[in-house]
């Protein structure tokens, strides 16, 4: 039988695929152009997005990190006792540092704070208690901490700015949710486009199709060199939306970097190889799946 | 080597295309499907290759139980099977060459295996010398000559035909029809669907002869009409 060496893939058969996957790819030159298109498009969005997302969360992270926990002590510790806390809190795992600041010295940082705002001198004791300045190793932690020192004992109040950090927290996760989103729907309408593209060429060639279904092609066979002209869409479009963002992060990110009055935007930096890995795979994941789905609609008997 | 019992086909807007159809054909066979049109034949061919399934009985098509056959299984039995259509169905922006290849290609074949096969089934068409030539160079009759070849590339054990000879002349419909005889020589069940009184009467070959989805007779060397076959070897 003949069927012995069918497997065995030899260099006819691959010049045999690749000559279909030219032939199918150059048939329809404007539609094809039109679907790298939007892939660039689609990509270069998310690309942005993805960027942004990064650096705000980055530059999220910086904030959180100069979160400090305000312990405020009861009246009358003793510097003993103030050493004992010090060590106890300072021994946790979670805890990076711990600074004691007395009254006297809190009470000069709050004049220096309140300079030509408020006249300081008024003040004819010193109202602040002494207080000890905790910081996290992980912003994650700082409620867990602060809870932890509240039952530790001579503690007066503790306080962490609850709110900011929660603030913080909680805008990461909404930014999180409300990306995934921007992405599902940029993929989606990409995908529509390619997939209606992948149509017309299926479409251009149903007669060949039907034919290779009676002479016994499997579904895959017939496939293959669809999904490569989806995947060929999908990458190149892929690549222009990076040369173009590489070429905008060179020429417009340091100019906005001065523009913009964050500074921590500056040290947020972006793993910009991932990024592309990321984008590229995206690319040719839109052009696969979409392509996938297109040919399938032909194939159902 | 084909065996249907008791298919029914009720299409899906209601229209009864088959009524409990039982027919054996055995191995080396050739045997004509014959009445008018829109009464089963091509119901009955498409059913053998798993185009359209029975909504009732079983077809077993070289020992492959056709009408429960998975949808991933269907390739694997079109292999065993040549198919001819009255429109050829070649490609037209292949040469003839490029087409007969083509289903050695789907089905994944060696290209040396490819580059033995097409030319001996191109041969036996007599069309090796236009090979090289696209399907809208050739005639009626060399188009369906190619169509044949490309059904015999693979060695099929069947070649099903439906109206091979629609649109030939009735010379190339002579020429075609002898082809199909050297083919069954060799061994090859073949099954062709008319409705050319000419073809059946000259060949006289088993006739199957349906109407309104039902076999009404079943001859061994009978005529395209019935009764006709008695009536000239009495006046004979």
């Amino acid at each position: 039988m003949r069927n012995a060496g069918t497997t065995i893939l030899d260099w006819g058969k691959v010049r045999f695929f690749l000559g279909e996957v030219a032939r199918s790819f150059t048939r329809n030159k404007g539609m094809q152009a039109t679907a790298i298109g939007t892939v660039a498009v689609t990509v270069a969005m998310l690309g942005t997005f993805l960027f942004v997302r990064e650096i705000l969360t980055a530059a999220g992270g910086e904030l959180l990190n100069q979160i400090e926990i305000s312990v405020y002590l009861q009246n009358g510790v003793s510097i003993a006792q103030v050493d004992d806390l010090r060590t106890t809190i300072a021994h946790d795992e979670r805890v990076a540092a711990v600074d004691f600041i007395p009254k006297k010295q809190g009470l000069q940082e709050l004049r220096s704070r309140l300079k030509g705002q408020v006249d300081a001198s008024i003040l004819t004791e010193n109202p602040l208690p002494d207080k000890l300045r905790v910081r996290a190793r992980d912003p994650q932690d700082v409620a867990a901490i602060a809870a932890w020192i509240q039952t530790l004992p001579r503690i007066a109040t503790v306080d962490y700015g609850q709110r900011i950090v929660q603030r913080l927290l909680q805008l990461g996760a909404v930014l999180h949710r409300v990306g995934l989103a921007v992405i599902a729907v940029f993929l989606f309408v990409a995908g529509v486009i390619i997939a209606n593209t992948i149509r017309l060429t299926v479409f251009a060639r149903r007669r060949e199709i039907a034919i290779m279904q009676l002479v016994g092609a499997t579904n895959l066979y017939i496939r293959a060199p669809f999904i490569c002209e989806g995947l060929l869409d999908g990458l190149l479009g892929a690549s222009i939306a990076v040369l173009v963002l590489v070429a905008a992060h060179v020429a417009l990110w340091p100019r906005l970097l001065e523009a913009l009055p964050f500074p921590q935007l500056a040290s947020a930096g972006v793993d910009a190889p991932l990024l592309i890995v990321q984008l590229f795979i995206a690319g040719g994941a839109i052009g696969v799946i979409a392509s996938w789905i297109s040919v399938g609609r032909y194939l159902r008997t | 080597m084909i065996s249907l019992r008791g298919v029914s086909l009720t299409y899906a807007n209601g229209v009864r295309a088959l009524d409990s159809v039982s027919l054996e054909i055995g191995k080396g066979d050739f045997v004509f499907l014959v009445g008018h049109s829109g009464t089963g034949k091509s119901s009955l061919l498409r059913m053998l290759y798993r185009e359209i399934a029975p909504t009732q009985g079983e077809v077993i098509v070289d020992g492959i139980r056709v009408d429960t056959l998975r949808q991933s299984r269907i390739p694997a039995l079109r292999r065993h099977l040549g198919i001819v259509f009255q429109d050829f169905k070649l490609l037209s922006e292949k040469t003839i060459w490029e087409n007969v290849a083509f289903a050695m290609q789907v089905t994944g074949a060696h290209t040396k295996e490819i580059i033995r096969q097409v030319p001996r089934a191109l041969d036996l068409v007599g069309l090796a010398h236009k090979s090289r030539m696209y399907p809208g160079e050739l005639s009626g009759g060399e188009q369906q000559r190619a169509a044949i070849a490309r059904a015999l590339v693979n060695n099929p054990k069947i070649l099903l035909c439906d109206e091979p000879t629609g649109n030939l002349d009735p010379q190339n419909t002579t020429e075609i029809m002898d082809l199909l005889g050297r083919i069954n020589l060799k061994g090859t069940t073949i099954v062709v669907a008319t409705h050319n009184q000419a073809v059946v009467d000259r060949m006289r070959r088993r006739v199957v002869r349906m109407e309104d989805g039902r076999i009404i007779t079943d001859e061994e060397r009978g005529y395209y009409y019935l009764g006709l076959g008695q009536g000239q070897i009495l006046s004979g």
